[in-house]
């Protein structure tokens, strides 16, 4: 068995990316799901809110993306969950920060568990996450 | 015995989680035939990586598990009844038993896995619909579950803070 290339403990350097219309739009797309108050600023301010919401799940991919680039093609990610806390309007910037919190071995294979968090721009925690990876090229 | 009025006043409100909505726990849709097609993972690697590059796409390669997002669009859902008028996404959860890999074809399901009610809090009272979505192989083994969970709940009865709509 190879040992994991990340220590428990280890800060995971923080992963920015744009909540931006576009982004939105092809996310809508991809999921072929178009609630209006996603991308409709009236639409969104009809339902009480300041202006479109970056979808839930787009969120949830992002923290995909964010562990899989910290992986640098080290491993595959297992699991990833997100509870959402608060809305991230779009246009935007979101950061996704990670901590290795525990790392171990299931049927002979290195394994890492993360706790995860998306920040507003203001660095309130909007989704807290969770990932785990396993180190390898996968069974 | 007489209880204090805020406990008969809570004890007063009529269950939403009837009969009926029990019923759909548990209740799967049409089993459907889903395709890790390189324009699925491409499209996916547009949205959440902001680039296709670096994406291989040789049949049989492994791929992005975001890939997913695309796939679950294609699967019909079970849908219960909403008693109460909006919908907050509390949560959702991605798990793989393994890398998805390009052309492979796969079963996939949803089901409703379970709904249960909470009585006060932020949000009064309110419905949480957990609803699964598996992808499974030739073989019928698991490869990955997507899964999210809805809560239902009245403005009405709710706290002015809110999150976010689904």
């Amino acid at each position: 068995m190879s040992a994991s290339p990340w220590e428990e403990g280890r800060e995971l350097p923080p992963f920015e990316v744009a909540a931006t219309m576009e982004r939105v739009i092809r996310y809508c797309g991809l999921s072929w799901n178009f609630p209006p108050f996603f991308y409709d600023p009236e639409a969104a301010r009809a339902q009480g809110m300041p202006g479109p919401l970056v979808p839930g799940p787009l969120k949830l991919g992002l923290l995909y993306a964010a562990v899989e680039h910290w992986l640098q093609g080290q491993g595959w990610v297992r699991d990833v969950r997100a509870a959402h806390r608060r809305p991230d309007l779009v246009g935007t910037k979101l950061r996704i920060v990670g901590r290795v919190a525990r790392v171990y071995a299931e049927e002979g294979r290195p394994r890492a568990d993360l706790e995860l968090a998306v920040l507003d721009e203001e660095g309130h925690p909007t989704v807290r996450g969770f990932a785990s990876v396993e180190f390898g090229a996968g069974p | 015995m007489r209880f204090p009025s805020r406990y008969a006043a809570r004890v007063a409100i009529e269950s939403l989680l009837t009969e009926e909505l029990r019923s759909f726990i548990g209740r799967s849709g049409p089993e459907v035939t889903v395709y890790v097609s390189a324009g699925a993972v491409e499209r996916a690697a547009d949205v959440f990586r902001g680039t296709r590059e670096g994406l291989a796409l040789a049949p049989g390669a492994p791929v992005p598990g975001f890939v997913l997002a695309a796939l679950e669009s294609d699967v019909p859902r079970v849908a219960p009844p909403e008693p109460l008028p909006k919908s907050l996404l509390v949560s959702n959860e991605w798990h793989f038993e393994r890398p998805l890999r390009l052309g492979e074809a796969l079963t996939a399901q949803a089901k409703v896995a379970d709904i249960t009610e909470r009585l006060g809090g932020r949000f009064g009272q309110a419905l949480y619909v957990r609803t699964e979505v598996e992808f499974r192989d030739d073989a019928g083994a698991l490869v990955a579950r997507s899964s999210m969970t809805l809560m239902h709940y009245d403005p009405s009865g709710a706290s002015p803070a809110g999150e976010e709509e689904s």
